[in-house]
């Protein structure tokens, strides 16, 4: 199972960006999901996908965080300025760029299925079944994402949806 | 004419759509323009997105994630691993570690041993009704002592309790290390269920219990449930937590010796 931890890391990485945007908060939830992986691996069931039970304890993690967090009264650091600058930029990092800034200005919600199915790839009953939700909740909550990613990109300085 | 929601066409783009629909959803597509377009921005943004994270996958991982599934003693999370690493260092009573080889121990090993047997709690029948271990071929003496044979020494051995399936003769329930330090596993057969500890390379049985063999089931499959007292004796000997998959796995390639 390590090895096959090991193979999704950059996976999980991706999944933690859609969540956390920021890039050290996204590896702490892959770091969090990583232990709980390997202390309660006799949770995970055979036959099922290893990728959608570390996405879950990533989830898991993310809304833990995120409610410390509001109780810190702490808020999430954006992503680095920083980490764009110096790169050349052309015209598909720019949009890279602002994409993965609309998506960070949807709720935790949204992030979660835009995640899990549009970047991700899961089939939808298995994307619910990530985030403890029937299907049809996820599909009306993919449908919300959707529009309001939409109506950021279309207009990035817009009021938030 | 079917009036296509958004979420039908979402539903087509994400490859939700069943055959019949999507077949349906074809044919309109090719009729109508304004149709084409509202499949196409829901289509576009999703590749948009996709392509906005891609290169994160070609980033390097960054060592502190990557090392979290190295070597298991290596590794920080599985803290009983390094307290057992610790647990050893503390209670080994030799000053050497024992030089078992990984084949079967020879019989001169086991009689340099014999002489520890006395100190060495025999194992502990439990049930009235079970049957003298002589009797099942899967257990024997040695030295005075009840050692797994057999299929189930071979279970113990080699069957992971990750893998262990239904309809097997011997399921292997849970590996842990005890307080002494050894490696212990629970197993069942069709009738009984046992805790055996790693005694200088045998299975030492340490508890047994007979199972009610319920009228129905196949008497050649191991039962999965284990008998309270079972549990029991697990809880007297273990020392942390039960070994994870992974941790049970190197146990298994280092032939079960600590």
């Amino acid at each position: 199972m390590r090895d096959d931890i090991a193979a999704l890391l950059p996976r999980l990485r991706r999944f933690g960006r859609t969540l956390a945007h920021n890039r050290e908060d996204a590896d702490d939830l892959v770091q969090i999901a990583v232990e709980r992986a390997l202390t309660h691996s006799h949770q995970w069931q055979p036959g099922t996908r290893l990728d959608s039970w570390m996405f879950r304890m990533m989830q898991n993690a993310w809304i833990d965080e995120s409610r410390a967090r509001v109780r810190r009264q702490q808020t999430f650091v954006e992503e680095e300025a920083g980490e764009h600058v110096g790169v050349s930029t052309n015209d598909a990092q720019m949009d890279a760029l602002a994409v993965r800034k609309a998506v960070s200005q949807l709720s935790d919600e949204q992030r979660a299925v835009v995640g899990l199915v549009l970047v991700e790839g899961l089939p939808y009953k298995e994307a619910a079944d990530v985030l403890g939700i029937p299907v049809g909740t996820l599909t009306s909550r993919l449908a919300r994402a959707r529009d309001a990613l939409q109506a950021i990109l279309a207009d990035p300085n817009g009021a938030r949806p | 004419m079917t009036t296509w929601t958004d979420s039908s066409l979402m539903a087509f783009a994400d490859g939700e759509m069943d055959t019949g629909q999507s077949t349906q959803l074809q044919a309109a597509l090719m009729a109508d323009n304004a149709l084409q377009q509202r499949l196409v921005a829901i289509t576009e943004q999703r590749a948009r997105v996709a392509a906005a994270f891609a290169p994160v996958m070609d980033e390097p991982v960054p060592d502190r994630l990557s090392q979290l599934l190295r070597a298991p003693a290596s590794a920080k999370p599985i803290s009983h691993v390094i307290d057992w690493h610790a647990a050893r260092a503390k209670k080994e009573p030799r000053g050497t570690e024992p030089t078992v080889s990984s084949v079967a121990p020879a019989a001169s090993t086991w009689a340099q041993w014999g002489g520890m047997a006395a100190s060495i709690v025999l194992g502990v029948l439990i049930g009235a009704q079970i049957k003298p271990p002589m009797d099942d071929p899967h257990l024997g003496l040695q030295g005075g002592k009840l050692v797994a044979s057999g299929i189930i020494e071979k279970s113990l051995t080699t069957q992971l309790a990750s893998e262990s399936g239904s309809g097997t003769p011997v399921t292997v329930q849970l590996s842990f290390v005890d307080k002494r330090g050894q490696y212990c596993r629970t197993f069942s057969t069709a009738h009984m269920a046992g805790l055996a500890c790693q005694e200088q390379g045998r299975w030492a049985v340490q508890h047994l219990a007979a199972l009610d063999a319920a009228p129905h089931t196949d008497m050649r499959q191991a039962s999965s449930a284990l008998p309270r007292t079972l549990l029991d004796a697990v809880d007297q000997r273990i020392a942390g937590d039960a070994l994870d998959a992974n941790s049970e796995r190197s146990a298994r390639a280092q032939g079960w010796r600590r």
